[in-house]
């Protein structure tokens, strides 16, 4: 372990992967602002869902423009490479605060991002190609301890990992479930649509997307197969990007795995956009290496380690739970469960109270489409709304009001059924992180992991 | 071996994702082509119920002509009856509410109720008002023409008089010759549009992502079920919805109150006849939402039962509810509402079987916003 903390590497992949990262994250953010997302998602609603225990990240209204205008030119900034630290510090606050604003927004890539952003905090990923290193030149650097660059490599290797193993259960492998339902949604696609109709092309999607997981970031990491890897990542997303939904995230993967590429690979980057920008020699190919201050070595070491120890043992966290992991949902984020199950659900609450007031709730009085939509499958914010209507009717006066729902919910094509006991009172109910004894058994298996 | 591993790996890849070599769409993929339901659900159920109604229209359009020329007890019997027809065939159209029917609203002008009596009034002694904002939906349209050849008297005589000795009487028949020209113009232009470009556009457009013909087919359709099925001719009246206060006035052909349940009856007929992909003229069952269903095998993982005989089921079961209620929906909510709220609630579980099952098992999102209720 020591002898592997004092190796030393290019410096060159470190610093290609902050630049194009800054970048994409520049123009992910000039994208949402661009599309109305941050009027429609932070200003708009009425009712947020906050993430248990971090209830202090409140919607800021129209601040929320200023916020991303801070996520956004931090990015530019860490791309640049100018005042890195504060900026990057900038970034990963802002990032994170606006991801944990509203549950309904929830994506494994934001949270992906995030992580990305904690650990450049800490790397030195500006001591070359940067506007720092041209500025100042202590901090010039073309080698750096090789644990800094792995670590990234490990994260991208855990997220696909992780992805795979999730993907181990009995409707993924068995049932194709849910691309059975996916694919044929997707058949009037231009010349390989009419195979989406055929039952073994969910099997054989649902198996090669498995085992591409599982085996991907090995097969990048070593450098005889790298090219076929990255190449299947290449296609992999593009894919995926065709058939469904998911925005960035296939273009954020596909630069990201760059990071696997050799140090030669990287400096030609390096070399070609320095002659591009005329940056002196000195920022891009510096001799020295970089070493931690001494105070912050240790710090740094303590902080890497248990960043790991929780990303490998966080995701397991739902085998603490006796019920089905995808009908609770309880330990189901964060987790790098990735386009795993077709849900779909309906909720109407009926709020009463003793001297005889009920009212049905129309839930968009209070919600958009895709908060309804979150909202209406996940039983913790299920409690969350039902305590806003509490609040909302006491205050309108309802004496003690109770909250009932009645719920349907349909999971990987099975028939719905109610995922919330209909005549528990919610209102009394707390949030918390053992099992909510209010959910509905699901008296079906889905087995594996 | 792992250079071998990962080549193996890119070209199966490779070869399942740009194969092109697989035979043309086999007979068991017709059923999920999606142009296919879509140009038999136009064809033969969409534009022949248009059809249909067209013709019940301007029978009603010209015995209120008979009418408004020389109003008398045989010209009012007979509009009235037309009227009636009409309006009927109307509930086997209103469920078309995406395309050419939604471009136009043409369910706001043509059967938004409880009529609004003061509204109607206003716009008899102001013929310029305008029937086209919102706030004119309850003047116009079956509604309005039910208050005003049912509602404006006690007996005939009375609403005759209306019409003949009444210092008014030319301009209250001017006003219904204006609500039918208004609906005649409506009408015309969505069957024009389906018998037209849309068609094609309604056809060709077979993805699943929002603003595609089967989104909003589905969308408008389940809206139609869920809104103006379960909730206006049923829920609202009895009270099951919001706050549980019973409003008998706000059933539908309040004025007439003998047809309503014949409305409410055609209507879910209608909707399960659509779902079904039955020829609107032979009654033949064809591609449609049940079909496609199928073909996609949407079933219960647990009981091996097709979705789409759940959802019959269900539809049966409200079904036998509504047919078991007395003709005047009216009175039913004054004196029998438990049987009114029991046919909410059983529509109540065929639509979430329909928003929930149904959506998901063919990968479409709802994207309406349910705003009844309130």
């Amino acid at each position: 372990m020591r002898a592997y903390l004092q190796k030393y590497t290019s410096a060159a992949p470190l610093a290609v992967f902050r630049a194009i990262f800054g970048l994409m994250l520049a123009i992910s953010t000039g994208r949402f602002v661009a599309l109305g997302w941050v009027k429609e998602l932070y200003i708009n609603p009425r009712f947020f869902f906050p993430f248990y225990g971090f209830e202090f990240v409140r919607p800021l209204g129209e601040w929320t423009y200023l916020l991303f205008a801070i996520c956004g030119i931090s990015a530019l900034l860490v791309a640049i490479g100018w005042h890195y630290r504060m900026a990057s510090v900038a970034l990963f606050l802002s990032f994170t605060y606006i991801e944990f604003i509203d549950k309904s927004t929830y994506l494994n890539h934001y949270y992906f991002v995030s992580l990305l952003c904690f650990m450049l905090l800490f790397l030195p990923a500006n001591t070359l190609f940067s506007i720092d290193s041209r500025q100042n030149q202590a901090l010039r650097a073309g080698q750096i301890p090789a644990w800094c660059l792995d670590s990234i490599r490990l994260i991208v290797c855990m997220l696909y990992f992780y992805a795979g193993i999730a993907k181990l259960n009995s409707d993924w492998l068995l049932e194709a479930l849910p691309m059975k339902i996916w694919l044929p949604a997707k058949n009037d696609t231009l010349l390989i649509g009419t195979l989406f109709n055929h039952l073994e092309t969910a099997y054989i999607f649902s198996w090669i997307g498995c085992i591409y997981d599982l085996s991907v970031g090995f097969l990048l990491w070593n450098g005889r197969t790298r090219p076929f890897a990255y190449a299947s990542v290449v296609v992999f997303h593009l894919l995926t990007s065709l058939l469904f939904p998911i925005g960035m995230f296939p273009y954020i993967m596909i630069v990201t795995a760059l990071v696997f590429f050799p140090a030669e690979f990287h400096q030609k980057i390096i070399d070609r956009a320095g002659r591009l920008l005329a940056l002196p020699a000195e920022t891009i190919k510096p001799i020295a290496p970089y070493r931690f201050p001494a105070w912050l070595q240790p710090i740094v070491y303590a902080v890497f380690a248990l960043f790991f120890v929780f990303q490998i043992t966080f995701p397991f966290r739902y085998l603490l739970y006796s019920d089905e992991l995808f009908w609770t949902e309880e330990g189901y984020r964060f987790s790098w469960r990735v386009m795993l199950m077709e849900k779909a659900g309906y909720t109407q609450f009926t709020v009463t109270d003793a001297t005889g007031r009920r009212q049905v709730v129309n839930n968009n009085d209070f919600l958009t489409h895709l908060q309804e939509k979150m909202m209406s499958t996940q039983p913790d914010m299920i409690l969350q709304y039902a305590h806003m209507l509490r609040d909302h009717y006491a205050a309108r006066g309802f004496t003690r009001p109770h909250v009932y729902v009645d719920s349907y919910v349909a999971l990987n094509g099975r028939t719905g059924k109610p995922l919330i006991a209909p005549d528990v009172d919610l209102a009394q109910q707390t949030d918390s992180f053992r099992h909510k004894s209010w959910i509905t058994p699901f008296d079906n298996e889905i087995k594996g992991l | 071996m792992k250079k071998y591993i990962a080549l193996v790996l890119t070209l199966v890849f490779l070869g399942c994702s740009s194969g092109s070599d697989k035979p043309d769409p086999q007979p068991t993929d017709e059923g999920k082509d999606r142009s296919v339901m879509l140009k038999a659900l136009a064809e033969n159920v969409i534009i022949p119920s248009y059809d249909q109604f067209k013709t019940k229209f301007d029978l009603m359009s010209a015995k209120s002509k008979a009418f408004t020329a020389k109003p008398d007890s045989q010209t009012l019997t007979e509009f009235r009856s037309a009227w009636t027809d009409a309006y009927v065939a109307w509930q086997r159209v209103e469920l078309f509410d995406f395309g050419p029917a939604e471009k136009q609203i043409i369910r706001n002008f043509f059967n938004i109720y409880p009529a609004s009596e003061a509204g109607i009034a206003a716009n008899i002694t102001d013929p310029t008002s305008s029937l086209e904002v919102p706030a004119s939906y309850p003047t116009q349209g079956f509604p309005a023409l039910d208050y005003l050849i049912n509602g404006l008297g006690a007996n005939d005589t009375s609403i005759l008089a209306h019409y003949t000795t009444d210092k008014d009487a030319a301009k209250k028949l001017a006003y219904i010759t204006r609500v039918i020209a208004r609906m005649d113009s409506l009408l015309g232009k969505v069957i024009s549009d389906w018998k037209g470009e849309y068609l094609n556009t309604f056809i060709s457009k077979t993805g699943l992502d929002i603003g595609s013909s089967t989104s909003l087919m589905v969308n408008g359709s389940v809206l139609h079920y869920e809104r103006y099925i379960r909730s206006g001719k049923f829920g609202i009246p009895s009270g099951a919805m919001a706050s549980g206060i019973p409003a008998p006035e706000k059933v539908e052909a309040f004025y007439k109150k003998d047809i309503s349940k014949t409305l409410a009856q055609t209507a879910h007929k209608a909707y399960v006849d659509f779902f079904n992909g039955r020829h609107a003229v032979t009654g033949q069952a064809g591609p449609g939402l049940k079909n496609y269903l199928d073909a996609l095998g949407a079933k219960d993982s647990g009981t091996g039962k097709l979705l789409t005989e759940s959802i019959n089921a269900q539809f049966q079961t409200a079904a036998a509810k509504l047919d078991v209620l007395k003709p005047n929906l009216y009175e039913e909510v004054k004196t029998n509402n438990q049987a009114m709220k029991d046919t909410y609630t059983e529509m109540q579980k065929a639509v979430r079987m329909l928003k929930v099952d149904m959506t998901s098992a063919m990968s479409i999102t709802i994207t309406y916003t349910d705003n009844d209720g309130d």
